[in-house]
């Protein structure tokens, strides 16, 4: 995003005395002053976005407390509504976001699904196997990207537009409501997001949300007599909660992860700012040393 | 009135947040300004065949921000 100026080093004049052969080339003064002024403005920038995550972190986290709890009675709708035949077709949903400069946040997820997709034992799904034709969604364009470059086929449905802010029940309902009407079959949604660990770490998670199939079939619902059949609201309701949760946290995790990234940034520019004005400063008192020298040898000849 | 007839249009999702923006322009002024940040998303999704994505469709055109307000902030 930002274009790293290439400067052309110029050769210094070449001196009598035989140069060492891998002497770097002087660049100019000039050349040296609108560099440093370059990584001044990219300092700021870098400075102010810090400072724009860290005050926005503060309304994620609050919000990622509230989505959790939607999970977390979601799971225990999950947890009375144990095994029945568990059908395999998952659909996999992979959360991350359309912006970038958030460190290894979009990369993280497309690993995870890349992991959970070949079955590797550090597969956010530990021991399941997953059929390589399963269908994916994407909501975020930064992911989206790259998993059209390693799974284009699996690809159903891709969402953008989620995450400039906390994102809304409203955004996980229109979600859950695009994925039933899609079409696909599925017997479970696997939801993989990056779940919130600390401040400056996160790591790639996955939630599965059985579907309808799996709840009917569940020993829990057995025992209850329903007279209106409302099992299919109930997974695509749970669906939505699901997503809430991991969007909430999704973002939560990105935030955090732009704050250390410009943080980090911030940092490097500034130890480059006083490199480059170490170099700039000799270059200018060996300049003036030059022109000194100069003048006393006119001067003792005359 | 037995079974609702709702079910046959859309999903569970679409009918409570139907319901949930009656609600909320329900509410008086103060609460209604407050609840109604929560109503909004600017959701656009694609359809993928074969590798390749169809045209985006914006889900509600109405809630579309006015392209020409950029801001710097991420």
């Amino acid at each position: 995003m930002f274009a790293r100026r290439t400067v052309a080093r110029v050769v210094a004049q070449p001196s009598l005395l035989a140069a060492p052969s891998n002497a770097r080339n002087m660049a100019t003064l000039r050349e040296i002053e609108l560099r440093l002024k370059s990584v001044r403005n990219i300092e700021k920038i870098t400075k102010s976005m810090k400072m724009i995550a860290s005050t926005k972190l503060a309304k994620a986290q609050r919000a990622m407390q509230a989505g959790k709890l939607y999970g977390e009675a979601n799971a225990e709708v999950f947890e009375t509504a144990k095994e029945g035949a568990t059908g395999s077709k998952k659909l996999f949903l992979v959360i991350s976001s359309d912006k970038g400069l958030c460190g290894g946040i979009h990369s993280s997820v497309t690993k995870a699904t890349r992991r959970a997709f070949n079955n590797a034992p550090d597969s956010p799904l530990p021991g399941v196997s997953v059929e390589p034709d399963s269908p994916v969604m994407v909501i975020g364009d930064k992911s989206k990207a790259q998993i059209s470059r390693v799974y284009p086929n699996n690809l159903r449905l891709t969402f953008n537009q989620i995450g400039r802010d906390v994102p809304t029940f409203a955004d996980a309902a229109s979600v859950a409501d695009l994925v039933v009407k899609s079409g696909v079959e599925y017997d479970s949604v696997v939801i993989i997001y990056n779940s919130f660990v600390s401040a400056i770490s996160y790591e790639a998670a996955a939630m599965e949300v059985k579907g309808e199939k799996a709840l009917k079939e569940s020993e829990g619902f057995k025992k209850y007599e329903m007279e209106d059949d409302f099992t299919k609201d109930l997974a695509e309701f749970s669906l939505a909660n699901a997503l809430y949760s991991a969007l909430t946290e999704a973002h939560s995790c990105e935030i955090s992860a732009r704050r250390n990234a410009m943080d980090n940034a911030s940092k490097n520019a500034g130890d480059m700012i006083g490199s480059l004005t170490m170099q700039y400063n000799r270059g200018r008192q060996a300049a003036i040393t030059n022109e000194l020298v100069d003048i006393i040898t006119g001067a003792s000849a005359l | 009135m037995s079974a609702a007839t709702w079910r046959s249009t859309f999903t569970f999702n679409k009918y409570s947040q139907i319901t949930a923006a009656a609600v909320r322009k329900s509410l008086k002024e103060t609460q209604r300004l407050a609840a109604e940040k929560r109503g909004l998303t600017a959701l656009r999704y694609q359809v993928w065949e074969n590798g390749k994505g169809g045209e985006q469709i914006t889900l509600d055109p109405t809630q579309e921000s006015d392209p020409k307000k950029k801001t710097a902030a991420v």
